[in-house]
């Protein structure tokens, strides 16, 4: 069976929320001698790509959304091990929801999809001050900041940590992605909040996070 | 000029708002929107948008109670210059920020009255969470089930028995009175008073 018959699959079983099938075929992959790397790569990361369009053109409900991360939570940690032991990682990144946000699973979205291109995430969870984004970032070196809002006045409390970035000379070091319902509705919030750039959804984080980074370890705007 | 007031605000808190209408500690005219238009901001935002639109040019108090609830809603105040109730929703306002954050921190799903007995139709109809997945969703991202009790209303123990039984969660009541939520409603009253309804033209 070639890849592309194993995402079909486990594509209907995200469609149709069906967490135990999808369990199943990524043993069968595994079993059939692909590679855990190459099962995330090939199989999981298609499927979520195609499953991110279906979110865009809205055919897709917050259940088959929710279970579709599950799935693909299950299948990465069922690979991962293997893989991280392998491969470098892409760089490191710091997320969470800003000071009074409690919307979570876009941001637990975007951290499983993050973690499944690579990268190294330090999720800080809900309702997290500024101060302590670029705390974590600066222990961990991390170059890019992810804060996640769900609505327009949580979303301007972004505006403080990117007066802490700033204020600390840090604006060439971290750079800041802004990310949530909120800034797909009215993408001129990223440049009120001063965030560096935005992705519509998780699964285009990853690029925007390596786009971002370069910016960062080049020492210049994104 | 209190007793010019328009109250606009979410069917949602329709018990709490004719309280402290009926105790005479708000005065004006209540106007109601149907709660549902929560589980569509877009047609929320329209709504709203569509009525302040009509009262642009009669110069009276108008308050939005309302929390941050369609992507639009501080332009919407900014625009035509109301009062809104400094709160991200409905659940804050009657709560206060602190115990708000205190209970979300503890991954409390917070269960107002006039929402606890339409559970089913919003979980199962409105959003299509069967109870499988439904479970697994309330346990990924909450850990208890929060009545707030307003005290209008007897606690409906039968409804959040079975909500319990359908999301996996415990459930507990908390005890709310509507101190928080009416300087809310009278603060935002002053900020429309010195703000009187017009709209303004934004580049």
């Amino acid at each position: 069976m070639v890849h592309r018959d194993w995402t079909d699959r486990l594509l209907d079983t995200m469609i149709s929320s069906d967490r135990t099938a999808a369990a199943e075929i990524i043993s069968q992959a595994l079993a059939s001698g692909i590679a855990p790397m190459l099962v995330i790569t090939d199989i999981l990361d298609p499927a979520l790509v195609r499953l991110g369009r279906r979110w865009e053109q809205e055919t897709l409900s917050l259940a088959q959304g929710f279970v579709a991360a599950k799935i693909a939570e299950d299948a990465m940690l069922r690979c991962i091990p293997e893989r991280t032991d392998q491969y470098p990682t892409k760089g490191v990144a710091v997320i969470g929801n800003i000071e009074d946000d409690f919307h979570s699973l876009g941001r637990r979205t975007v951290a499983l999809f993050l973690a499944a291109a690579g990268w190294e995430v330090h999720d800080l969870g809900n309702d997290v001050p500024a101060e302590q984004f670029i705390d974590t970032a600066l222990a961990v070196n991390a170059s890019v900041i992810g804060a996640s809002a769900m609505m327009q006045t949580t979303a301007l409390n972004i505006r403080r940590l990117r007066e802490l970035i700033d204020s600390r000379g840090l604006q060439q070091r971290l750079k800041l992605a802004v990310g949530g319902a909120v800034f797909n509705w009215r993408p001129d919030l990223v440049a009120e909040v001063g965030g560096d750039g935005t992705a519509r959804n998780a699964v285009n984080a990853d690029e925007l996070f390596m786009r971002l980074q370069s910016a960062a370890r080049a020492g210049g705007r994104p | 000029m209190t007793t010019d007031t328009v109250w606009l605000s979410c069917g949602v808190l329709r018990a709490e708002m004719e309280a402290l209408h009926q105790r005479g500690l708000i005065k004006g005219k209540l106007l109601f929107l149907d709660s549902m238009l929560h589980m569509d901001p877009p047609a929320l935002e329209a709504t709203l948008t569509r009525l302040l639109e009509k009262d642009a040019d009669t110069p009276r108090c108008l308050v939005l109670a309302y929390g941050d609830c369609c992507s639009r809603m501080l332009d919407l105040v900014r625009r035509f210059r109301v009062g809104r109730v400094n709160a991200i929703n409905c659940a804050q306002l009657l709560l206060g920020r602190d115990r708000y954050r205190q209970l979300m921190h503890q991954e409390a799903f917070l269960v107002l009255p006039e929402w606890a007995g339409r559970w089913e139709e919003i979980m199962q109809h409105e959003l299509g969470l069967t109870r499988t997945v439904a479970h697994d969703l309330m346990r990924e991202t909450r850990s208890v089930l929060v009545y707030l009790d307003t005290g209008l209303a007897p606690v409906p123990a039968q409804e959040m028995a079975a909500f319990s039984a359908y999301s996996g969660l415990p459930w507990q009541v908390e005890v709310v009175n509507l101190e928080i939520m009416l300087s809310q409603l009278l603060a935002a009253q002053n900020e429309a008073q010195t703000n009187p309804l017009v709209e303004v033209n934004f580049p």
